[in-house]
């Protein structure tokens, strides 16, 4: 029987047990701390840092990814300083430039409130989160894609090009894509994220950790998003 | 070679090999590591092998090939003692004299002797030698004296008594409060306490717990644990003999980077021989303590350096690193608790067990305790392995010991801890080595490596060669290291190309807090220091590039503007236009350059005889 | 022949989980590189998925799953090298062979690679050719030493030894 602990997050004190992960935990809680790699029910990796969060211990405070985060009693985070909110648009601010094209990516954009990017812009077609691969592995077990190479040459790849017999067609991993998920219907602009995205940035940027509804997150089957998507459905 | 069945036994064993080593008049020692390998060194001894026998001289001249000892640029080098003559840059031809003369006769060779290029004098003695002379040598003298082949050699001088006195009377407890008191930290950069860490990997809870020597030293520019374990591999076997002890483990892992092939063949012969010696395997001399070590060859992967990485690679996978939220102490190698430390920590155990923590302790400064290995390279007279006690300061490693500058330029700063590390400046030169004193300084201690540049080094360019490295060795997990490295190197290579503007500047110390503060691992953490260091302290060389797209110490190809022969100095001997590779030296009565088909490699300079080149 | 020696190494694999990185290792000493058979059938022979071993392959440097060169060059761009003038020798090689590091020349002669660190820092800059190191290289000698290679290739019976003793002669 796991223990019951009590973490606080911005503020809140949340009830839950110990070795919770504190993202999921403040996601259910109704605090939206955004996040790209995290798939629920699969375990976390901690690679896209979007959902950095500081960890509070006396004077000191320590930076990590909340998915990677085990609960413990008494532990104090904060997802919304100022610290957390530079780091996090930054590395939106990386992603964005990288696959700037990619509306789901716009909509983590505006959901962190990035609204341009100061690096030049490059048109990937794969921002590595690696949430297809997890999927495959995990839930599916089928072992048939993986993150292949270090560094720049990162990238994701089926053995030898060859698809696998492991592989069961289930397509879940094109399903959990962020490049794929259908995006915001806004109208797009040029070099920027579009219109309607941008739009909702004053909203973050007045209570940060307040939920915009975004695409992004009923595509990820973002657990906050399901509870106030439910609640706000007309 | 038997099996030691107690400490009494390691005992008298040591007593007949220290009478045995006596037998020899007159020892010949030639250092034979990797980089005096590489200068020749084996032929050498071989025709000295050769030499003395066809002397007639086999049984009173006993030649022995040691580990290296530090002093790289020297090779291939002996010592013959009782004399203590050092003879250096042998050649085999220089073999028949030696024996004739030196080992016959006693006679010194002067032409063979060392001259110190500070002073311009010939030393003959090796204890005279003011590189040597300066150092505290508490680690790397052993390499002098010590075959890393011989088990017999290393119980000789004293070997395994540490652990002979470790299974005869101290509790685990008592060990870990040893090492504790004598204020050991991590000699592989991160300056950890050690004593805390074995403390804390025996307070873990799991089944089985483990150690693990990383011996994966990455940093380019650092060779000390390569000497160390090249040249006394049991020293560290000693060392994790003990902290298997210490913390409860029963089994061992010494993981090796594959570009050091001596080491490994080194370290897998010392583990055979203690096996065969008892010292390793089922009730060691006689206790009931159980441990054994194996030997995992490195894939060519820096990011294995870090603990995470390295025990993910032992286990078979990919060296991706995780979030320490965990520490390895508890949960490492297989989930269960482990003891990752570097080789130069646990060489230094065994003594700070015999000689005691209070010996230990008493030198360094008041939080960096011992003495530490350097590898002094770059623009400096004398490089080599510097060891020194902690609290020195740079100024006294880089002139008294390295002698300062080579060819009558200025040296400009000092690169320290690798790619984690910095630059500093000349004028910081008084701070001493001690952990908190560098990375105050922008800098860190790192694991030892110590890169001496004079002016004609470009500090941008060691920030982009560095960024260059840390992009190549990004395991890739995580945005702000992969992406962030990447765009860093992006905008200083905008530096070097002439293409930077001021938001660039201030873009990239955005970006290199954003990936200090964001990154899941060290490598991440530490990767902007070389930037965050050169633009603290080199903010002009920054803006040169910057505004007046000029790079001062004429580095950077793009930014000069082409390449001049000086028609006056010129004599016309050609040798420009035979090395140019991009057909840029023009032959027309006389030689010029076509500015439009130089590269500015700045071959043609290199080839001059004549010094009539010069860069625009 | 080769399939043989592939079987042997499986054989005497070790039961530790590191166990299938020597094994790996072993096969490119063996064969210069990783052919895509081995792969399958080490993963076979270790019960996991091709993707892992695969993973595996492209991570560490010192696992090539294309075929190298008669001969490795490998010049060490680590930092002490690269103060004294690596990237010159990079670029000299690069013009003399027309590949970069990690690629091969199209007649299978040469392979460029780079390490970063032999530690062998005091004698940079450093450079290894089929195992043999070779320090205080200068662009001029490097030429002289891959001329010499390439002469022994033609002609077996000058060892690039003897070679090198004639430039030095002639010089």
């Amino acid at each position: 029987m796991a223990k019951r602990v009590t973490i606080t997050v911005d503020g809140a004190a949340i009830d839950t047990y110990e070795g919770a992960n504190v993202l999921e935990t403040a996601l259910e809680a109704g605090i939206c701390i955004p996040n790209l790699c995290h798939i629920p029910g699969v375990s976390p990796i901690g690679a896209c840092r979007v959902c950095i969060v500081e960890v509070v211990e006396g004077d000191r405070r320590r930076m990590t990814a909340s998915c990677t985060l085990e609960a413990e009693d008494g532990m104090v985070v904060e997802a919304h300083s100022e610290a957390v909110l530079r780091a996090r648009r930054n590395i939106v601010e990386l992603i964005l430039a990288e696959a700037p094209n990619s509306r789901a990516i716009q909509d983590l954009a505006a959901r962190v409130g990035v609204t341009r990017s100061r690096y030049p812009l490059r048109n990937k077609d794969c921002i590595l989160c690696g949430r297809c691969v997890r999927v495959c592995d995990e839930i599916w077990q089928s072992r048939s894609l993986g993150l292949v190479g270090r560094g720049g040459d990162r990238h994701v790849a089926l053995p030898f090009d060859t698809r696998p017999d492991l592989c069961k067609r289930c397509n879940n991993c094109i399903q959990v894509c962020p490049m794929t998920i259908t995006p915001c219907p806004g109208p797009m602009t040029e070099g920027g994220i579009c219109a309607l995205c941008a739009s909702q940035v004053s909203m973050v940027e007045d209570i940060p950790d307040t939920c915009i509804m975004c695409e992004l997150g009923r595509g990820f089957q973002c657990t906050r998003w399901q509870m106030v998507g439910l609640d706000a459905r007309v | 070679m038997h099996r030691l069945q107690d400490p009494v036994a390691l005992a008298s064993f040591r007593d007949a090999l220290q009478r045995e080593r006596t037998r020899f008049e007159t020892t010949v020692t030639m250092c034979a590591g990797t980089a005096c390998r590489a200068c020749g060194c084996l032929p050498v001894a071989t025709a000295m092998a050769e030499e003395i026998e066809r002397q007639g001289l086999a049984e009173k001249v006993g030649l022995r090939l040691t580990g290296c000892h530090g002093f790289c640029e020297q090779g291939p080098l002996v010592i013959i003692d009782p004399l203590g003559v050092f003879y250096c840059h042998l050649t085999e031809a220089d073999v028949p004299d030696i024996v004739a003369r030196t080992l016959k006769s006693g006679e010194v060779i002067t032409d063979l002797l060392y001259t110190d290029p500070v002073c311009g004098e010939v030393v003959t003695r090796e204890s005279d030698i003011p590189f040597y002379a300066a150092q505290d040598r508490c680690l790397l003298a052993d390499n002098r004296r010590l075959s890393p082949t011989s088990i017999e050699d290393y119980i000789a001088v004293g070997g395994y008594s540490a652990l002979a006195k470790v299974l005869t009377g101290l509790t685990p407890e008592a060990v870990i409060e040893e090492i504790a008191a004598s204020g050991l930290r991590g000699r592989g950069g991160g300056g950890y306490p050690t004593g805390r860490k074995w403390a804390q990997a025996r307070a873990a809870t799991g089944q089985d717990r483990y150690v693990i020597c990383n011996a994966d030293e990455g940093d380019p520019g650092a060779y000390m644990d390569r000497s160390v374990l090249e040249g006394n591999p049991h020293s560290v076997l000693e060392g994790m003999l003990i902290g298997a002890y210490a913390i409860g483990a029963g089994k061992g892992y010494v993981y090796v980077r594959n570009e050091y092939p001596l080491a490994v063949t080194h370290i897998r012969r010392a583990i055979d021989d203690a096996r065969e010696c008892g010292l390793l395997g089922k009730g060691i001399l006689g206790s009931d303590f159980d441990f054994d070590v194996m030997v995992a060859r490195g894939g060519g992967a820096f990011v294995c350096g870090e603990s995470t990485a390295l025990m993910a690679s032992l286990q078979g996978e990919v060296g991706e690193p995780r979030a320490k939220d965990i520490h390895t102490v508890e949960r490492g190698y297989l989930d269960q608790p482990t003891c990752l430390n570097n080789v130069e920590t646990w060489a230094n155990v065994p003594q700070i067990i015999q000689k005691g923590a209070p010996w230990f302790a008493a030198k360094g400064t008041e939080k960096s305790k011992g003495t530490k290995i350097f590898a002094l390279t770059g623009h400096v007279k004398n490089t080599g392995l510097v060891e020194v006690e902690m609290g020195t300061t740079l100024r006294e490693i880089i002139y008294d010991i390295g002698g300062g500058a080579q060819d009558g330029k200025s040296i400009k700063a000092v690169q320290t801890g690798g790619p984690s590390g910095g630059c500093v400046p000349v004028s910081q030169f008084d701070l001493p080595v001690d952990y908190e004193a560098l990375s105050a300084a922008g800098s860190m201690m790192g694991s030892g490596g110590m890169v001496v540049m004079d002016e004609s080094a470009c500090m941008v360019d060691v920030a982009r060669y560095f960024m260059a490295f840390l992009k190549d060795e990004s395991c890739g997990k995580c945005v702000p290291c992969r992406i962030g490295t990447d765009r860093m190197f992006e905008i200083l290579t905008d530096f070097t190309e002439g293409r930077g503007t001021m938001e660039q500047l201030e873009t990239l110390k955005d970006l290199a807090w954003t990936v200090s503060a964001g990154s899941l691992c060290a490598l991440g953490k530490t990767a902007p220091n070389p930037v965050l260091s050169t633009l603290r302290y080199f903010q002009g060389e920054y803006e040169a590039h910057i505004k007046d797209r000029r790079c001062p110490a004429g580095v950077c190809k793009a930014l000069v503007v082409g390449f001049v022969i000086d028609q006056d100095a010129c004599v016309q001997c050609g040798a420009c236009f035979e090395e140019c590779p991009h057909g840029a030296v023009i032959e027309d009565d006389g030689y010029r350059i076509d500015q439009g088909l130089c590269e500015h490699c700045g071959l043609c300079v290199d080839a001059c005889l004549s010094e009539a080149i010069s860069k625009v | 022949m080769e399939r043989s020696s592939l079987d042997a190494i499986l054989d005497g694999r070790s039961t530790e989980p590191f166990g299938i990185m020597e094994v790996l290792q072993d096969i490119q000493e063996s064969y210069g590189y990783l052919p895509e058979d081995a792969i399958r059938k080490v993963a076979d022979s270790f019960d996991v998925p091709v993707i892992e071993v695969f993973r595996l392959a492209n991570f560490y440097k010192a696992l090539s799953l294309t075929p190298r060169g008669r001969h490795v060059v490998t010049v060490c761009t680590g930092t002490a090298c690269h103060v004294r003038g690596a990237p010159k020798l990079l670029d000299e090689i690069t013009a003399q062979l027309g590949v970069g590091p990690g690629d091969t020349t199209v007649d299978m002669a040469f392979t460029l690679e780079t390490v970063n660190c032999l530690g062998a820092c005091a004698l940079g800059p450093v450079v290894v050719l089929d195992g043999q190191y070779h320090d205080h290289m200068t662009p001029a000698r490097l030429r002289t030493l891959l001329d010499s290679v390439r002469a022994a290739d033609i002609d077996p019976s000058r060892t690039v030894e003897a070679t090198l003793a004639e430039v030095v002669a002639d010089a």
